[in-house]
């Protein structure tokens, strides 16, 4: 039970250190452009309000989707980097399947889940089936992919979409169909968006497949491996695909909390960047389910809270990015120091316990 | 160590990654911001109304959109004893970071509050109703349902009546008989601009020939991408447009060096906000004029309408007559001989005897 | 060669690693103007003790002293500069470029690139009988040559104490002789060599002076001029040497497996593998001998479904496998202990149990439909881990804090669990220690009684004679000869891999 305590203190360790070097270099930033770090943190520490604590829970659901997805790539060594465009045409595609209003109420959330995760998975599966059959890297044609996505839903929004002033947006939702949520506060501070269990279920089913499964199995044996799953009867071509479009399909759900939760349509309140904050947190997390929740947590938080910049402070809330970009590098790099560290301790413990047992042979 | 590599680069790709969203802060054209000491809202102490400023990306410093409100947020200040408050977006933040900062600004008392840019539509509308004592203004905003708001105003321009102008000195000033335009994107408001323009030049000299381009058919980069509007400006001088005008945002700063390298007797056209005071040296003398859209205009006369008691609500147009939009004398030995011809048109305009186009 | 002072003094190193004492109390002398021989099973801890003497690993406790100077190697870098060089087993060697490129390669300062360097060369090649152009290609050269240009690399870099890291294991025997007129040439002129291997015979043959370690500690130093191969093998293994041997045949008339007219070709049309045909009866262990490179490799690979041949047919029993996949073979009972276990054989941060799993991941009891049967694939770990005699703290242990007999001893038993009817064996018993070693041989003699039929690829001849009912040699992707292992010694296999010549 000792020994259990300490290797979860010593798996601590690394993203403890990283959050205090990410809090030294942001307070460094801060205090070198000329503005006070004492009020940037009491105004970061400060209890969030009522609705800004609904904000971190729906903005910690779509995160931590997103980080779920990148980890489905990260944990068999492919680099997804294409959640961005995934989760872009996945979004719009899904938008515009429930503004269409085929299906009516709930049936039409469940199918418009279905579309994003459908169309999500296309998308990553194209870079997939590049990578199996031509050897492109994952990493350049995701790149390409999402510029091509962000394109794609450009013009499609441009010449289909409903225009209103100076916006487009996809038809809005069916009345019935907004989900909305669960309003822990006073109306006015919003809801918790409904779909946000999405991320509970997500999360779930990500430790379920990697640790209880065939296929998990074979998921983390080709991350860890290539060559020993190949060996091992593993078809790598037909790995890389699968797990790509799986990681597309999780990444289609991104946003669906918001869509159904108050966005209505695909427009001005599509939040871009959460495919990024998902690879980013993926890492901090290092693609364990609990980790990449306390990660998500933390990366909503600055977000949500960083708002509160610009009314007390004459920081730009922009900084919080640096805190967040920080972070991950620190993470990656003290994981790595970290793990060095414990090797050299348990080699202390085996030489000790060598010697204990050559001194009572002897 | 091969896994540390490996993991390295997906740090330093998500940190690029990062990097990537914060990089389009500067997309005002590389300008310092202005010194928190400037800031009017530290020092407003009087007893009238408190007017809430709510910018987009970029922020105060952005020598655009956000700077022009703020003029207008200066102007109020001093004239009605009023106060203010600020607040200001950041990029890829979520519908609900902009909810928030309007329901602070209300709830810290701000009377009159602005939305600059149409990406606060669906926020206002969501936050409107929570405060009816509260006005609320979006520039060049609009209602996103079928619930009209008692107490939202949205501002919207006449782009083409000011297009109309500098397409006027653009043809008054060719010497070649062809002159051009450059696009970010190819979406419905741009092509006000182009509309605008095109009229102006024909109505000027029938004959003259308008080069058009743009830059992204969809992609919103299309604005923040010098390069591309330097491609696409430096091919329209090559066809032998010796005069452009760019309605490209951030894209702006490569027109106006593809003017630059056009050489002398080639002109770029600014727009929104006067471009020659806030370009660099180099590029100045190459400035004929801008496409003023008096953002500053708008968000002062909302904040007056509510001083008066009377505030705007619905949706105002600022076009010509109201000095909403117009264009730039700033370069004046570029622009002195063409100014009278520009404001024989522009009284036409304003008395309705021409009408200007809303789509090429 | 008497001399006032040693070339290398080692006191007292120790090394430890995770699960592993790698090297305890070791002391080595190394006179100058001589060829000294490090000897000792794979996994004594010989490897460890170069990489330290390398600068590559720094000790936990002891001392070098190097020429009379105590000096601390933090990097090869260093170590060079001491005078002490190495060539690895896996030559470094960039095959594009010219002998010149790769020798100057990080040591342009020394002669420069051009004129100095070519006569520096040629200067070192002449001395030593090294053979080398400096304008030709490495991709070129065959394995005794790159073998000496490695030599020529570090003599060029200002060593005199030359690390040797079992320059032998890739030589056939003919070549072998020719690096040792090299060596004795390098210790004329007064460098010393360490050399390391655990083939006695040609310890026996080179070797001044001998030092022998076990269990990660020198245990002894011998004198090759009296000592017997049987006394060095008992230092070595601490007991009696096991040898195989085969036993009376139990060859059946059933073919388990049969390969005709296979032939493998590589993406620009080269021939890897051509017309291969074999058959392997139940009961019936054949042995595939050649040097390193040959085809081996591919073959297995082939026949395990890695690889499809571009023509001719595989069977397994009655059914045609050509076009299977690797898990489909698996699950129609094909074992397969790869050449490389760490590479193809072990997920080396899982625990033993996620091993036991690895290739058996569609069978009971790892499995129970898709889902992974935790609870089946643990007790069966704990089954193998007993009859294996895999030592290790548990069976949660990662597999890479094991050592490589028990790693491998932990293969073996998963690839022999379901009953399979046919073993692929490459290398079975590659870098892994005497007693293990002795278990894996009667492993596989066992299963050939219960009439398995094993194709066994080695590089160890006398574990091929040992073991083989028949023995195929490979050369350049063909069968050149067939020999009946009981009549047939190393020095014929020997001729026959290396095309009949000398």
């Amino acid at each position: 039970m000792n020994g259990r305590l300490k290797s979860v203190g010593l798996a601590l360790l690394a993203p403890a250190i990283a959050i205090v070097l990410s809090i030294l270099v942001t307070t460094l930033v801060i205090a070198a452009v000329g503005s006070s770090p004492g009020e940037f943190w009491s105004t970061m520490f400060e209890v969030p309000k009522p609705r800004l604590r609904v904000d971190i829970v729906n903005q910690t659901a779509m995160i931590y989707i997103a980080a779920v997805a990148a980890a489905i790539g990260f944990r068999m060594g492919l680099f997804n980097i294409g959640l961005e465009g995934q989760y872009t045409i996945a979004s719009f595609s899904a938008a515009t399947f429930a503004g269409a209003a085929y299906l009516g109420g709930f049936a039409n959330v469940a199918a418009s889940l279905v579309v994003a995760m459908v169309v999500g998975a296309a998308w990553a599966g194209i870079a997939g089936v590049l990578r199996a059959t031509r050897g492109v890297s994952e990493v350049i044609s995701t790149i390409m992919l999402n510029a091509i996505a962000v394109t794609l839903v450009g013009y499609f929004l441009n010449n289909y979409g409903v225009k209103e002033g100076n916006s487009v947006h996809t038809k809005n939702l069916p009345s019935g169909t907004t989900l909305g949520g669960w309003s822990p506060f006073e109306d006015r501070d919003g809801d918790i968006w409904a779909l946000a269990i999405v991320a509970v279920l997500v999360g779930v089913g990500f430790w379920a497949l990697l640790n209880k499964t065939r296929f998990g199995f074979d998921l983390r044996a080709s991350g860890q491996s290539e060559s020993a799953a190949l060996a091992s009867g593993i078809n790598p071509k037909r790995m890389i695909v699968i797990s790509m479009m799986l990681s597309g399909a999780v990444a289609g759900l991104i946003w669906m909390p918001a869509l159904f939760g108050g966005a209505r349509n695909y427009g001005t309140s599509f939040q871009v960047g959460l495919g990024f904050l998902g690879i980013a947190v993926a890492l901090l997390g290092r693609n364990r389910p609990i980790g990449m929740l306390f990660g998500a947590l933390l990366f909503a938080f600055l977000s949500v809270k960083s708002n509160d910049l610009t009314f007390g402070t004459d920081v730009s809330p922009s900084i919080v990015q640096i805190t967040q970009g920080v972070a991950v590098l620190a993470v990656v790099v003290t994981y790595e120091v970290v793990r060095r560290w414990r090797t050299r301790l348990e080699q202390r413990a085996v030489s000790r316990e060598l010697t204990a047992t050559t001194g009572a042979t002897a | 160590m091969r896994r540390l590599t490996k993991l390295s680069a997906v740090a330093a790709v998500a940190a690029l990654a990062l990097a990537g969203c914060g990089g389009s802060d500067s997309k005002g054209g590389g300008g310092d911001k202005p010194a928190a000491g400037d800031d009017v809202c530290k020092t407003a102490d009087g007893d009238g109304p408190k007017i809430g400023l709510a910018y987009d990306v970029g922020g105060r410093g952005d020598r655009s959109f956000n700077d022009s409100a703020y003029a207008g947020l200066e102007k109020a200040v001093g004239e009605f004893d009023a106060t203010c408050i600020e607040g200001e977006a950041t990029d890829g933040e979520a519908e609900s970071a902009r909810e928030d900062r309007l329901r602070n600004m209300a709830e810290n008392g701000a009377t009159a509050i602005v939305g600059v840019g149409f990406a606060y539509s669906e926020s206002v509308n969501a936050v409107a109703p929570d405060f009816p004592e509260v006005n609320f203004a979006v520039i060049d905003g609009f209602d996103p349902d079928d619930q009209a708001n008692e107490n939202v105003a949205y501002l919207g321009f006449a782009e083409q009546e000011g297009s109309f102008l500098v397409g006027v000195a653009a043809a008054e000033k060719s010497k070649s008989g062809t002159i051009g335009f450059v696009g970010g994107v190819n979406n419905e408001l741009i092509q006000k601009f182009e509309a605008g323009y095109t009229a102006g030049a024909k109505a000027a000299k029938p004959d003259i020939k308008v080069e058009v381009a743009y830059i992204q058919e969809s992609d919103l980069k299309g604005f923040g991408d010098p390069a591309g509007g330097k491609a696409a400006a430096a091919g329209e001088f090559d066809k032998g447009a010796d005069v452009v005008y760019h309605a490209a945002g951030g894209s702006g700063s490569g027109v106006f060096d593809a003017a630059v390298e056009a050489g002398e007797g080639n002109w770029a056209i600014g727009v929104d906000s006067d471009q020659y005071l806030t370009a660099t040296a180099e590029q100045k003398p190459f400035i004929l004029t801008s496409m003023l859209k008096r953002v500053d205009v708008a968000t002062y006369d909302f904040a007056k309408s509510v001083d008066a008691g009377k505030p705007l609500t619905s949706f105002v147009t600022y076009d010509l007559k109201q000095d909403g939009v117009g264009y730039s004398t700033a370069n004046k030995t570029a622009i002195d001989g063409l100014t009278t011809t520009i404001d024989d048109y522009k009284a036409k305009i304003i008395a309705g005897d021409i009408k200007v186009p809303t789509k090429p | 060669m008497p001399s006032e002072v040693d070339a290398v003094q080692l006191r007292g190193i120790g090394k430890r690693f995770p699960g592993v004492v790698a090297n305890h109390d070791v002391d080595v002398t190394i006179r100058p103007g001589t060829v000294h021989a490090l000897i000792g099973e794979n996994g004594a801890g010989k490897s460890t003790l170069m990489k330290i003497l390398y600068g590559v690993q720094r000790p936990d406790d002891g001392t070098i002293t190097i020429e009379g100077k105590q000096v601390v190697l933090k990097s090869p870098t260093e170590a060079i500069e001491a005078g002490v060089g190495m060539v690895f087993q896996h030559f470094m060697l960039a095959d594009n470029l010219t002998v010149l490129e790769n020798m100057v390669l990080g040591a342009e300062k020394l002669h420069g690139i051009g004129d100095g360097a070519r006569t520096e060369i040629r200067r070192i090649s002449e001395r030593f009988g090294f053979d080398l152009d400096p304008d030709v290609l490495v991709e070129k050269l065959g394995v005794a040559a790159r073998q000496r240009l490695e030599i020529a690399k570090v003599l060029y870099r200002g060593a005199r104490i030359i690390i040797l890291d079992e320059p032998t294991a890739v030589l056939v025997p003919q070549e072998v002789d020719a690096l040792f007129e090299n060596l004795r040439e390098l210790k004329a002129a007064g460098n010393s060599v360490l050399f390391i291997s655990h083939k006695l015979d040609e310890v026996l043959a080179i070797a001044d002076d001998i030092t022998v370690m076990r269990r990660g500690t020198t245990v002894g130093t011998a004198d090759p001029a009296t000592a017997t191969k049987h006394e060095l093998a008992e230092l070595m293994v601490g007991s009696e040497l096991p040898s195989p041997e085969t036993e009376e045949s139990t060859v059946t008339d059933t073919v388990q497996l049969s390969l005709s007219d296979v032939t493998l070709t590589d993406e620009f049309g080269r021939n890897l593998l051509t017309d291969l045909s074999l058959t392997i009866r139940r009961g019936e262990v054949l042995g595939i001998a050649g040097v390193e490179g040959n085809g081996q490799a591919e073959l297995v690979e082939t026949i395990m479904g890695m690889r499809i041949p571009t023509s001719g047919r595989i069977m397994l029993g009655d059914q045609d496998v050509t076009h299977w996949h690797t898990r489909q073979l698996r699950e129609a009972g094909i074992g397969y202990i790869p050449e490389d276990r760490h590479r193809h054989g072990l997920l080396l941060d899982a625990p033993l149990w996620e091993n036991r799993i690895l290739g058996h991941q569609t069978r009971p009891p790892s499995s129970k439909g898709m889902w992974i049967n935790r609870k089946g694939a643990r007790k069966d770990t704990e089954r193998i881990v007993a009859d294996y005699d895999v030592r290790a703290p548990g069976i949660d242990t990662p597999s890479r804090a094991l050592s490589g007999g028990n790693q491998q001893k932990l293969i073996v038993g998963r690839e022999m669990s379901g009953d399979p009817v046919l073993l692929i064996a490459s290398h079975p018993t590659r870098g892994v220690d005497v007693g293990a070693q002795a278990a894996i041989w009667d492993h596989i003699k066992r299963a050939r009684r219960n009439g398995l039929a094993v194709l066994l690829v080695s590089a160890d001849l006398d574990e091929l004679i040992g073991l083989s009912d028949t023995i195929q040699v490979i050369l350049r992707g063909r069968f050149v000869g067939t020999f009946d292992p009981s009549s047939v010694t190393p020095q014929d296999l020997g001729t026959a891999m290396t095309g009949g010549a000398a």
